[in-house]
């Protein structure tokens, strides 16, 4: 009669702290870089001696973060939106276009997220020798691209599959022809799955290393590289500064996104 | 305007071999309220999907008021559609689902919402334009979509299974409104179901199917009363069904089915050789043994299966299982199980099928 309250209340106990574990482990990392971001000293201190802005104002000040920010910001708006537009209408003929091998080619699409993306870049890199193109902007934006796509086909696909096709069968049924019904019907209810991909495609680009390591052009590079480059001579809250800045990016993307077009999906409506 | 659908030699293959509609012909007059009924698998919705023009014919011809439509694609058609899980758009309110078809006609904004509120109306649902599709019940659901197909005031509506979805009361009550809107507004409809009753209960005209093939077209009477086939007569309805050779002894047409059984056929045969032929359970009139005339057996009542309005019995007689059934209304007696009866029919009831 006790005994059996005791290890349900023991059970509970142990649940709730196996998830406070997973959170705080989550956690951890983000709260470490708000605290080197926010203390004074110079170097890595714990306890941390106070609170001030003086790496933000480091960073702020600094013209080569600064242009290294609004370089990572293009590069990955540009991704963004050609990861989109490409992953988005490869996702719909892959799930639509009755193609031939089109499992093939979804694994193709998706080849890029078990490659290391160190090889993918080396690979672009050599291609761009061969090609003998320079390191152009847009170089750079077609790598990050190709690591992209694979997460907006993946997100869009998922949605799709489970999208009823009757859909846009009643749609078409009341006059609407192709382009219309994927207007009104097909992209509004794909939506949610075309943004998740979308923001992971920013953050991809955003937070992306090894393939900017090839292609980056030097003294014109994103903030990752910049940040690497400066952590190579000096190591100060400047870098937990700049890693907070790019944590509130992703956050606003994330948040501006859902306020604006909406992640959520209309199943729960 | 509603129109006449004329459906010629249409076969349809989805893999090359197997025809899921196999040399269909169905001449759909205007007006008309015509089902499509047959079980699971036999090809009503691959030819719905092909008047709609969802699926082209593999083969064959379909023409809409005179019009051959076999290559039009389905955005052109101008036929409205219910579905059989009504395929709602989820993103879009009550009004907008309605008026989805007018937009796309293009007309004006002022115009489409009294046509919205005048079909919402029709289908008693004034007041829910603003809603979600996914707020609504499921027969509110199906009202709304069938206020979509009925206010583009379709040439044609097809009904895919549309009431499959409802509990039994609602599904009688809906059978009835659906009936009554389709003539008030005068439509041409083309109804799946396989359901029997349901089809009995509806249609002008009903096509039972069987494997892709058009088994019997005919109204429901004589789709029940004259079933054309084999098929048709155990699909519809219970029915007891034998199968003998022909044989003539001295101007009258016997169908002998075994040693025990010989059956009076009213009508020559046109084939010779071995035939089937089908009594429905309630041409059997039941009597206590005795002195009977014309055709009949003597059996066993082996079960009595009370069902109200009348009694479904079991009888065991001539080595085999025959159902009748007697109206509850006094003029019959009741008999309990282990009572002896006497079975007897007009030789007229007795219906010859094809294979
Ligand atoms: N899209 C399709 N691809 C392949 N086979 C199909 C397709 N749709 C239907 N079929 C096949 O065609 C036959 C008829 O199906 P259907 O018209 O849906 O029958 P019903 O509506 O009478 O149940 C079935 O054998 C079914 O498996
Ligand atoms: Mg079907």
């Amino acid at each position: 009669m006790t005994s059996a309250p005791f290890s349900l209340r023991f059970g509970r106990f142990c649940y709730l702290a196996f998830n406070v574990g997973v959170v705080v482990f989550l956690l951890a990392p983000i709260a470490i870089v708000f605290v080197f971001a926010l203390n004074p000293t110079p170097y890595i201190q714990f306890p941390p001696v106070g609170v001030s802005m003086r790496w933000f104002e480091k960073f702020f000040a600094s013209r080569d973060f600064m242009n290294a920010l609004w370089f990572s910001l293009e590069v990955a708006v540009l991704t963004t939106v050609a990861a989109t537009l490409f992953g988005a209408s490869a996702a719909l003929a892959l799930a639509r276009g009755r193609l031939p091998g089109s499992r093939a080619i979804t694994a193709i699409m998706l080849s890029p997220l078990m490659l290391p993306a160190i090889l993918t870049g080396l690979a672009l890199f050599q291609t761009y020798v061969l090609l003998d193109v320079g390191r152009p902007t847009w170089g750079l934006v077609l790598g990050h691209t190709i690591v992209s796509i694979p997460y907006v086909v993946r997100t869009t696909l998922a949605v799709l599959h489970n999208f009823d096709t009757r859909l846009e069968e009643a749609a078409q049924n009341l006059g609407a022809g192709a382009l219309r019904t994927y207007f009104e019907v097909t992209l509004p209810l794909t939506k949610p799955g075309v943004m998740a991909g979308a923001v992971f495609a920013f953050i991809v680009s955003f937070d992306q290393f090894p393939i900017s390591l090839f292609l980056v052009s030097p003294g014109h590079e994103t903030l990752p590289i910049t940040l690497f480059n400066y952590l190579k001579f000096d190591l100060d809250g400047t870098i937990g500064a700049a890693s907070v800045v790019s944590i509130v990016l992703a956050v606003l993307v994330v948040v501006g996104l859902d306020r604006t077009v909406g992640l959520r999906s209309y199943a729960e409506l | 305007m509603s129109a006449a659908i004329d459906i010629v030699a249409v076969t349809k293959t989805y893999d090359g071999r197997t025809r899921a509609v196999d040399a269909v012909d169905m001449a759909i007059r205007e007006g008309e309220f015509f089902s499509l009924l047959g079980p699971s698998g036999c090809g009503k919705t691959t030819t719905l999907r092909m008047i709609a023009g969802f699926e082209t014919p593999t083969e064959g011809t379909i023409a809409v008021g005179g019009a051959d439509v076999t290559h039009v694609p389905a955005h052109k058609r101008d036929m409205g559609m219910v579905f059989q899980n009504y395929a709602l758009f989820p993103h879009r309110s009550v009004g907008e689902n309605v008026g989805f078809g007018l937009r796309m006609r293009g007309m004006d904004r002022a115009m489409i919402a009294r046509k919205v509120t005048d079909a919402l109306a029709q289908v008693e649902l004034v007041g829910y334009e603003d809603r979600r599709p996914g707020q609504l019940s499921g027969g509110q659901q199906q009202r709304v979509a069938l206020a979509r197909a009925i206010v583009i005031e379709p040439r044609v509506l097809l009904c895919d299974e549309p009431l499959g979805a409802l509990d039994k009361k609602l599904r009688q009550s809906m059978q009835f409104e659906l009936k009554q809107l389709q003539r008030k507004l005068g439509l041409t409809m083309v109804f799946v179901t396989h359901d029997q009753e349901e089809a009995l209960a509806m249609s002008d005209r009903i096509a039972v199917m069987n494997a892709g093939k058009v088994e019997q077209i005919g109204t429901p009477s004589e789709i029940y009363d004259r079933p054309g086939t084999r098929f048709v007569a155990d699909f519809i309805g219970d029915t007891n069904l034998f199968r003998g050779e022909v044989i003539r002894t001295g101007g009258t047409c016997v169908l002998r089915v075994d040693s025990d059984l010989s059956i009076e056929l009213a009508e020559e045969p046109g084939t010779i050789g071995p035939l089937s032929v089908a009594l429905r359970p309630e041409k059997i009139v039941l009597t206590a043994p005795g002195a009977h005339a014309g055709q009949g057996l003597d059996g066993i009542v082996e079960s009595a299966n009370f069902q109200g309005g009348s009694v479904l019995y079991r009888i065991e007689a001539a080595g085999r299982r025959l159902l009748a059934q007697q109206p509850n209304n006094g003029s019959h007696e009741l008999f309990q199980a282990g009572a002896a009866v006497a079975l007897r029919w007009t030789p007229s009831d007795i219906v010859i099928l094809k294979d």
